[in-house]
């Protein structure tokens, strides 16, 4: 049969402008944001690289969940830790984002604001009382009035150092520095005993350490960013008397958290924060590290540690919003956070869990040790990273960062400059 | 007159069905992003919020951001120190290859060898070679020299990147010039070693102008795969792109510009069609320049 040129053009046209007509981020057609209806129907839940470890974890808890309530049907997917925000955000814009969604603060602030995060004070504000006030406030979003995420599990982690390292400094092993001071001091030594070849630390100071060190990051009403004070220029300042005393490992500027964590792993570096998790890590990769590790509290000087927050957000397009509301909230209650607690080196953010005996009676072990301090400590952890910090931001600080220790600008000008490049970002954001 | 018209108008069926699957891949992965990139390039999209039209703003915004500019500066220079290099080095590879001599075989396999392996594996080999405590600073300690920021320094970095580029296309090179050694006549070379030619100017004066199609291809190619890197630098560099960033090409911008929940998909759309841009323009020159050493 022949066709015309017209009617080959025009399905042309329609190939071409067709797709263009699904650019657009979720849609019109989302669900409801009532809870309260009757829990049934079918609902995915997307975990963040946990399937590998978890999965007979993951598999009971959704079995369990079928049983309490029939007619529901749990479809369970799970995303490697690489590209997990470009996952969500190719999910997000295409509008096939999971009901159901593994989340750190920082990717529910983006999903907020295009309204595809659920506000959970709505629609399942009678849960609340359940979770520690600061783990449920950690998926607030300043500029709105809602919380984005159920709270699950929370981390935070000691600083490793290596006692073998600080013997041959002349430092004294069995008393590891306390303060930042302590710290900046004992890198200082440890450069100038080994002639530069061993440094102390392998990162540059990320946006979590200026707020350890005690510096505002953002102004009250968090509109505009505030690091660049005189504290942050302070911290930046001992850096670079760190750096330019090869003190930090020279390819700091270029490190990422894996690769600091390679550095201390071969001993090429002397302290490095680290979690509970990390213990066996040394035990199976590094003998001859984990024999001489040592043990000490994470550094602050605001008396509050810093701490890693998990979520659970319900898609605000879900067509089974009771459903996912229900299940998210299975996944993050008391009894569910606490067994998964004891399979793995995580803690609960439910009220009262850190008080469980496995949280607070010591065994001898290093392991316990560690969990106990961690489980103290988070009871007024803050999770310094505000949600709004983004990857471009970030990206921003480090840069102007490396540019302060190699000398190009000074502290205070790199902080400026930050500070500056952040606030168009956040305004860029909406 | 009637009854011919419109067979002229109408054009059969079978053709188009044939070319339907080629059409619709063309048409969805090529023609669509390249269209939804240019107009894109003219809002302030970003990942989940549509945007709205905004004129040249973004290319304005490009004008006054240093690190457009300093992604402009690396690609540049990634063509200009890596197009040479994989013109002129696979084609001496080639010559060296094409003996006729025992186990000769294995050398074209072993030189080809980094062209299949995963640049991700290939890039991160490199990074445990030059590492502070690689193999190769080691090397050079032991020999006096001390260690070398290969993975600290702005400028080192880059040329290890580019050096990890050039080894590893040196043997997808060096394939296309064997296949046009090959088209090389015997006679010439023989007639002049008779007139007293010696290897290097049989080299200049037989092999080069047989082969110049060729390193035209070469040269253009390789300087369009020059100007859009990322996996080597991005392996090398880290994501932040070296130290304070200085050491991001274009494309590399791109990525961290337009990628992620907060990604600014208008602003990346503009860099990328200065990356595209910039490419054709580079064609175009290679190809001109060709055309007028031809006349």
């Amino acid at each position: 049969m022949p066709v015309s040129r017209r009617a080959l053009a025009a399905a042309f046209a329609v190939c071409v402008v067709l797709p263009l007509s699904a650019c657009g981020s979720g849609g019109g057609d989302g669900g409801t944001a009532d809870a309260s209806g009757k829990v049934e129907g079918d609902i995915t839940f997307q975990t963040w690289n946990l399937r590998a470890n978890f999965k007979d974890y993951f598999e009971g808890v959704i079995a369990d969940f079928e049983k309490k309530y029939p007619g529901t049907d749990v479809k369970w997917i799970d995303q490697p830790a690489e590209g997990y925000a470009d996952k969500i955000s190719a999910d997000a814009a295409g509008g096939t984002l999971p009901d159901v969604v593994n989340v750190s603060p920082d990717l529910v602030a983006p999903l907020a604001e295009a309204g595809l995060a659920l506000d959970l004070d709505k629609a399942a504000g009678q849960y609340k009382k359940e979770y520690l006030e600061g783990a449920w406030a950690s998926h607030r979003i300043p500029g709105t009035t809602g919380t984005y995420a159920f709270p699950w599990y929370l981390n935070t982690g000691p600083l490793f150092y290596n006692k073998s390292l600080f013997k041959e400094a002349g430092l004294d092993p069995d008393q590891p520095p306390k303060t930042y001071d302590e710290v900046f001091s004992a890198a200082l030594k440890m450069a100038k005993e080994t002639d530069g070849k061993v440094a102390t630390l392998a990162n540059v100071p990320t946006i979590e350490d200026f707020g350890r060190y005690g510096v505002e990051l953002m102004n009250k009403e968090g509109t505009a960013f505030a690091f660049n004070d005189a504290k942050g220029v302070e911290l930046l300042t001992k850096y670079k008397e760190l750096y330019d005393a090869k003190a930090l490992d020279p390819q700091a500027l270029t490190a990422t958290p894996e690769s600091s964590g390679r550095k201390f792993l071969t001993e090429a570096v002397a302290m490095n924060p680290g979690s509970a998790l990390d213990l066996g890590n040394f035990k199976k990769q590094a003998p001859n590290l984990y024999k001489n590790i040592g043990i000490t509290d994470q550094i602050t000087s605001t008396g509050h540690v810093n701490m890693y927050v998990m979520g659970v957000m319900v898609n605000a397009q879900t067509k089974r919003t009771p459903a996912a509301v229900a299940f998210a909230h299975f996944v993050t209650d008391a009894e569910r956070q606490m067994s998964f607690a004891k399979q793995v080196a995580i803690f609960p953010s439910t009220a009262g869990s850190l008080d469980d005996p496995y949280f607070t009676k010591e065994d001898g072990t290093d392991e316990t040790r560690v969990r106990i301090a961690a489980a103290k400590s988070l009871k007024d952890a803050v999770n310094y990273t505000p949600v709004l910090f983004s990857e471009q931001m970030k990206t921003e600080l480090r840069n102007e960062v490396a540019k302060a220790l190699q000398g190009k600008q000074s502290p205070k000008q790199a902080l400026d400059n930050a500070v500056e490049a952040c606030d168009r970002l956040l305004r860029q954001q909406g | 007159m009637s009854s011919v018209t419109p067979v002229r108008r109408q054009l059969p069926v079978s053709p188009w069905l044939f070319a339907a699957p080629g059409l619709l891949i063309t048409g969805a992965f090529i023609l669509y992003p390249f269209v939804s990139t240019l107009i894109n390039a003219f809002t302030d999209r970003r990942t989940l919020i549509p945007g709205e039209f905004v004129g040249l703003a973004n290319f304005r915004e490009l004008l006054n951001d240093d690190m457009f500019w300093v992604g402009l500066r690396n690609s540049t220079l990634y063509v200009v120190g890596v197009v040479p290099a994989l013109v002129i080095l696979p084609l001496l590879l080639a010559l060296l290859v094409q003996k006729n001599i025992p186990g000769i075989t294995f050398f074209r396999s072993a030189f080809y060898t980094p062209v299949v392996a995963s640049i991700v594996v290939v890039g991160l080999i490199w990074v445990w070679l030059l590492d502070e405590r690689g193999l190769v600073n080691s090397l050079l300690e032991t020999i006096g020299v001390g260690r070398v920021g290969f993975l600290s320094d702005q400028w080192l970095l880059l040329l290890s990147a580019m050096a990890v580029t050039v080894w590893k296309g040196l043997g997808y090179y060096m394939i296309i010039y064997l296949a046009a050694l090959a088209n090389v006549p015997r006679e010439l070379h023989e007639a002049a070693a008779v007139d007293g030619a010696g290897a290097v100017r049989r080299f200049l004066t037989v092999t080069v102008p047989a082969v110049r199609s060729t390193m035209v291809l070469v040269g253009a190619l390789s300087s369009v795969a020059a100007f859009k890197v990322f996996s080597e630098v991005y392996l090398m560099a880290g994501p932040s792109g070296g130290p304070a960033g200085e050491d991001t090409t274009l494309v590399m911008l791109v990525q961290r510009t337009g990628t992620g929940l907060t990604g600014r998909v208008g602003y990346a759309s503009a860099i990328s069609v200065v990356v595209f841009v910039v490419t054709v323009a580079l064609m175009l020159l290679v190809l001109r320049a060709d055309r007028r050493d031809e006349s």
